[in-house]
């Protein structure tokens, strides 16, 4: 067993401009976690700059499997160190460590077994894009229709998951857009599942892999496998 | 109808080449082990019915009146497209199946080479 029971999982894809900030965040906000990055066969220097940030875990993946196949990898690594919890904070810089503390506070409080950060709640945070705002309202209603659960932002991969949910997830994890189909499976297993409002930054550096042309490709791959996900009832 | 008589002849007869050639060359692939046994069966169980309908016109007549077809060779190729698009699924499949095996292996790797660094550091810490 390490020295800490939170694992922090950091998947980067070509960040090397963002990721030491993330980690020295993450490292300063929870000083009791391990920082478990996931180099995603990045092609830039995100590798050499997780390391240079200082007492970090690097996996570098020797090929490109998309963020599904990287953060499945932490929860394996959470799994076999016998982590009790794990919190997803992506490398790009927009979801705050700082607020890694809300979603600890409301697990504890509401005894979910994984805690969603939504930027839809409460807070004020930076506005996304229309086509991104309408997606997640469309999810927002199917949500509602399939499982009863209203969920304001079903695409934030801003999350903290419990013992039971990395075991479950660290067995079977979505590969591409996991984040919504996700919500289904944990449902599925009869996991529970909350939210809270966190504060999130656009990003500094670097694109959106979801562009305008991609969102219904987007858009219907995840519909595909949220309905797939609802009709399966093992796997 | 002579000209309909030797056109269903000649398809016959470009079947029966064209099975024998797919068997062959399958049965070459899987000898030389560059074709897994189990590929190897559907393209022999395709082969095999190409064969088969060519061979036996009767079969091929009977079979297009079956499904509605006049012309019997179009029958026959639309069997030939069924029988490429058993073949894809099957392709697709097994890309799945390979595509997760080698997303669990690449996982295995990227943290079995974190604990090898992981052990070399306590390594050379110990022996310094």
């Amino acid at each position: 067993m390490r020295k800490g029971r939170i694992l922090i999982v950091i998947p980067a894809f070509n960040e090397q401009q963002n990721i030491m900030q993330v980690i020295r965040d993450a490292q300063d906000s929870i000083p009791n976690g391990d920082v478990l990055v996931i180099n995603d066969c990045s092609v830039d220097n995100t590798s050499l700059r997780a390391r240079q940030a200082g007492d970090v875990r690097v996996v570098d993946l020797p090929c490109n499997l998309g963020i599904g196949g990287a953060v499945q990898t932490g929860f394996k690594y959470a799994r076999e160190q016998g982590y009790h919890c794990m919190v997803q904070v992506d490398g790009d810089g927009q979801h705050i460590p700082a607020e890694i503390d809300k979603l600890m506070q409301t697990m504890e409080q509401s005894d979910c077994d994984m805690v969603i950060g939504s930027r839809f709640l409460d807070v004020d945070s930076f506005r996304t894009s229309w086509a991104r705002r309408m997606g997640i309202k469309v999810f927002y209603y199917l949500f509602r229709m399939l499982i009863g659960m209203r969920v304001t932002d079903s695409t934030s991969g801003f999350r903290l998951y419990n013992r039971r949910s990395i075991e479950l997830l660290a067995r079977y994890y979505p590969d591409d857009y996991p984040e919504p189909d996700a919500i289904i499976m944990l449902k599925k297993h009869g996991l529970r599942i909350c939210e809270v409002g966190v504060a999130m930054r656009a990003r500094e550096h670097g694109a959106s892999s979801i562009t305008p042309i991609k969102s219904p490709y987007y858009m219907a791959k995840v519909m595909l496998s949220i309905f797939f996900s609802y009709t399966r009832t093992r796997w | 109808m002579i000209a309909s008589a030797s056109s269903i002849d000649r398809i016959h007869l470009i079947g029966v080449v064209f099975s024998v050639l797919i068997l062959l060359t399958v049965f070459l692939m899987v000898r030389a082990r560059v074709m897994k046994e189990k590929y190897g069966l559907v393209w022999f169980f395709i082969g095999g019915f190409i064969l088969v309908m060519s061979l036996e016109r009767e079969l091929m007549d009977t079979f297009a009146g079956l499904i509605g077809v006049e012309y019997a060779p179009s029958a026959f190729f639309a069997m030939l497209i069924a029988c490429a698009y058993l073949l894809l699924l099957n392709m697709s499949v097994s890309i799945s199946h390979l595509k997760s095996q080698n997303k669990a292996l690449a996982q295995e790797l990227g943290l079995t080479r974190l604990r090898v660094e992981e052990l070399e550091q306590r390594i050379s810490r110990l022996e310094r």
